[in-house]
């Protein structure tokens, strides 16, 4: 039985096959919850700066949480490490390996050092072993599933593991588990790779008690009543929770916020866009729901088969709304089987959508652009619009197994631009070396300045909702009794730049908290944006630690300046927390929103590191911030690293 | 009689039912807790958790009254349903008339969300033809 006070960690050295099993600080419960804000913690004391990430001092943690395996979990799980980007690499997946873990009595894992041979790690109740996974090595995710399900002989057995991609070290792919759910999109699969660690089986059978049952029971009825498809006051629970998130394709392209042919235009034809809708795909392709551990929602995530024509037969599912986004209009392609099939072999290869998207549309221009040639391409007609979809399809492929053409491509759009040249960087949509997601900028400033700032490279769950919530549900005085100051109909509005910097620091810092629970930061709808009342409430029954609202805020603003220090310590400035060079130069067409150019960035990255008590020139925490946090060994090792840390 | 039945069609496989019912009468969520009367049955090769229940409906801790078992009403789809056979079987031939009409009653429950967003009166949760009436 276990005690959600005390969390532990199981440190698995691949260098010498040993394991230890510790515990983790009592007190770190209380500053930094669990899940990614412990992470932060231990990627901040444990990888030294400048170590190399597919080295053995990279240190991969893949934890949960103090809710875990209560029905508040929803199975979020973190995966953390340095990035091989340098910054920080932490993504959160769904699935039920988290619940299956803390089953295990064990809360955190941290993979260390680098196996000689291909391994897995196999954990049954506490007890853990080094498997051999030579059999496994270069297996898709599909076919690695069931080979270790049978191997294994048991229906309950929880898995995360890389495709062909992670273990070739392909620029940002992540970890994947219950075949569709991924997680830790900059880089944590390569890493993985790197140690040579293919998978990790995990299978408890203890249970989760919570310091206090019936105020537990009581909060997660309140809870349930705030995030249910029929009684949130939030107009997009509903569709979000039926329909699933591809309707808002349609909604963006309305609003200029579709990238469309490598973001050249902002908007898409409407019948082509009708046909990669949420509508078609559920009419046609679903076959039924498929949810993570104890989700609210009756079908946020679904399953799909294609049932004739000549992808008859191929499954997959977890189709989310930027999926069809980024290998609908970016590439100009109108045809929701083969973005389903796309998505579909990212899956099975282990390979990041949007990574894959991006570099290609990025190909597509250079090779509309001259840049690229079919003596480059290996002879594909890499145009938009995919004519050629046997080509386009064989390339991810290649991508994953980094052959020909593929090698250039799975080094990221970044570096294959910057070996290309020829201008060619100029229209690579990347920030901090990382792919852009499907979340247009120019539109919102609020989305603009989130992706640019984030510590992982662009990641819209940091701050997911990028908007305040619905104006009819919250006042300014609500606001500031929940201890959040700012004007909302200013922060409400897409392109003023006026409040973004303080409505994105206080959506960060939340969003640290519902990951650190861990809980599912898309369910943060309604007002739950700016309340975070009943997951305190749920937390405190839960652990049975009292703990202050504004501490449980404070939680979350500690995580955030450790990943901070993190970034800076790594050498990540200012300077690098831009929006891509497209969005920064050229006006969106039709629409006539105007570019994001230096004024205009300039005074929403002040605001929000003002408000953030960060430093302007340099974006380094400053000395009281940090010291108010009760961070002051991350003052004392910055500046030992002779960092300038201002007052 | 009336008894927990699961639309299995419905089901999306999150394991509240079993979790949550697990911790009624412990606390404790441990869904291998043998008195448990939930099982999940898991196809081989698909990702699909089913529940199989063993109750007889009088819930040990029934959260929303006596007459809705915890399970039936924290789950989240409408897969399980309470009542006599009559009752049941009227729900499932619901379920597939509004599944002809729109593919949204692929995953989503007729008679449990009245859809504040379809104004339309041939509404997609009221089924009049085929003499399913609510």
């Amino acid at each position: 039985m276990r005690d959600n006070r005390i969390q532990n960690i199981l440190r698995v050295n691949l260098s010498t096959g040993k394991t230890r099993l510790e515990s983790i600080p009592e007190a770190w419960t209380a500053k930094y919850l669990g899940c990614r804000g412990i992470h932060s913690r231990l990627l901040f004391n444990e990888v030294p700066p400048g170590a190399d990430p597919f080295g053995p001092d990279n240190v991969l943690y893949i934890g949960t949480g103090p809710l875990e395996g209560t029905p508040i979990g929803m199975g979020r799980l973190s995966v953390a490490c340095k990035s091989p980007r340098g910054t920080v690499a932490e993504g959160s997946c769904g699935g039920f390996f988290g619940p299956e873990l803390r089953r295990a009595g064990i809360d955190y894992l941290a993979i260390q050092g680098k196996a000689d041979r291909p391994v897995y790690l196999w954990i049954h109740d506490q007890k853990s072993e080094i498997r051999d996974a030579r059999h496994l090595w270069g297996r898709k995710i599909n076919e690695t599933d069931a080979l270790l399900r049978e191997e294994l002989s048991d229906p309950d057995v929880q898995f995360r593991y890389i495709g062909p991609a992670g273990e070739n070290l392909v620029h940002s792919s992540p970890i994947f588990g219950n075949r569709d759910n991924s997680g830790g999109r900059a880089g944590c699969g390569a890493v993985m790779g790197s140690k040579r660690l293919k998978a990790i089986a995990v299978r408890g059978s203890g249970g989760i008690r919570v310091a206090d049952y019936e105020g537990f029971l009581k909060a997660y009825q309140h809870f349930r009543q705030r995030v249910g498809v029929g009684t949130s006051r939030d107009v997009w629970t509903p569709i979000w929770g039926a329909y699933g998130a591809p309707v808002i394709v349609r909604v963006f392209n309305d609003q200029g916020g579709i990238m469309t042919r490598n973001a050249q235009e902002m908007r898409w034809d409407e019948e082509k866009c009708n046909r990669i809708s949420a509508e078609p795909y559920l009419e046609k392709y679903v076959t039924r729901a498929k949810a993570c551990f104890c989700c609210p929602l009756p079908a946020c995530k679904k399953q799909h088969e294609i049932r004739s024509g000549p992808f008859q037969g191929f499954r997959g599912g977890n189709l989310w709304a930027a999926i069809p986004s980024v290998f609908g209009p970016l590439l100009d392609n109108d045809d929701l089987e083969l973005i389903l099939v796309m998505a579909g072999m990212c899956n099975q290869f282990g390979l990041d959508v949007f990574h894959v998207a991006y570099t290609l549309a990025w190909a597509m221009e250079c090779f509309e652009k001259g840049i690229l040639t079919r003596a480059d391409t290996d002879g594909l007609e890499l145009r938009f619009g995919c004519p050629d979809k046997e080509g386009v399809l064989d390339l991810i492929r290649k991508i994953a197994m980094r052959e020909g053409f593929g090698d250039l491509l799975a080094r990221g759009c970044n570096e294959a631009a910057k070996m290309i040249g020829r201008g060619s960087e100029k229209f690579a949509l990347v920030i901090k070396g990382q792919e852009l997601e499907a979340i247009a900028q120019r539109n919102s400033y609020m989305v603009a300045l989130g992706v640019a700032v984030s510590e992982v490279g662009p990641d819209h769950t940091r701050w997911y909702p990028p908007h305040p919530g619905h104006p009819g549900l919250l006042k300014n005085e609500d606001l500031s009794r929940l201890g959040v100051q700012l004007d909302l109909s200013k922060a409400a509005q897409g392109r003023n730049p006026e409040e973004k910097g303080k409505v994105l620091r206080w959506f960060t810092i939340s969003r640290a908290i519902v990951e650190s629970l861990p809980s599912c930061v898309f369910l943060v709808r309604d007002t739950l944006g700016f309340d975070l009342h009943p997951w305190h409430e749920l937390f405190q029954t839960a652990t049975g630690i009292r703990l202050d609202y504004s501490e449980f805020i404070r939680a979350g603003e500690r995580v955030m300046n450790l990943d901070r220090a993190f970034l800076v310590r790594e050498g990540f400035r200012r300077t690098d927390d831009q929006p891509p060079y497209r969005m920064a130069t050229e006006d969106v067409p039709y629409f006539g929103f105007p570019k994001l150019d230096k004024p205009l960035f300039d005074r929403m990255l002040d605001d929000y590191y003002q408000a953030n008590g960060w430093s302007l020139k340099t974006s380094i925490p400053r000395r009281h911030k940090l010291e108010e946090l009760g961070l002051t060994d991350v003052v004392q090792d910055l500046e030992k690293r002779g960092m300038e840390v201002e007052p | 009689m009336k008894r927990i039945q699961v639309i299995e069609d419905l089901c999306n496989g999150c394991r509240l039912c079993q979790t949550f019912c697990s911790s009624l009468r412990t606390g404790v969520f441990n869904p291998d807790d043998p008195q448990t009367g939930i099982r999940i049955l898991k196809m081989p090769g698909e990702e699909q958790d089913i529940p199989l229940v063993q109750c007889n409906g009088v819930c040990i801790r029934p959260i929303a009254g006596d007459d809705q078992p915890t399970c039936v009403e924290l789950c989240p789809t409408g897969a399980l349903v309470y009542g006599n056979l009559d009752w049941v079987q009227a729900r499932r031939l619901e379920l597939e008339a509004a599944r002809k009409m729109h593919g949204l009653f692929k995953v989503l429950a007729p008679w449990k969300w009245p859809f504040p967003w379809v104004k339309s009166k041939k509404g997609a949760g009221r089924v009049e033809e085929g003499g399913i009436a609510r």
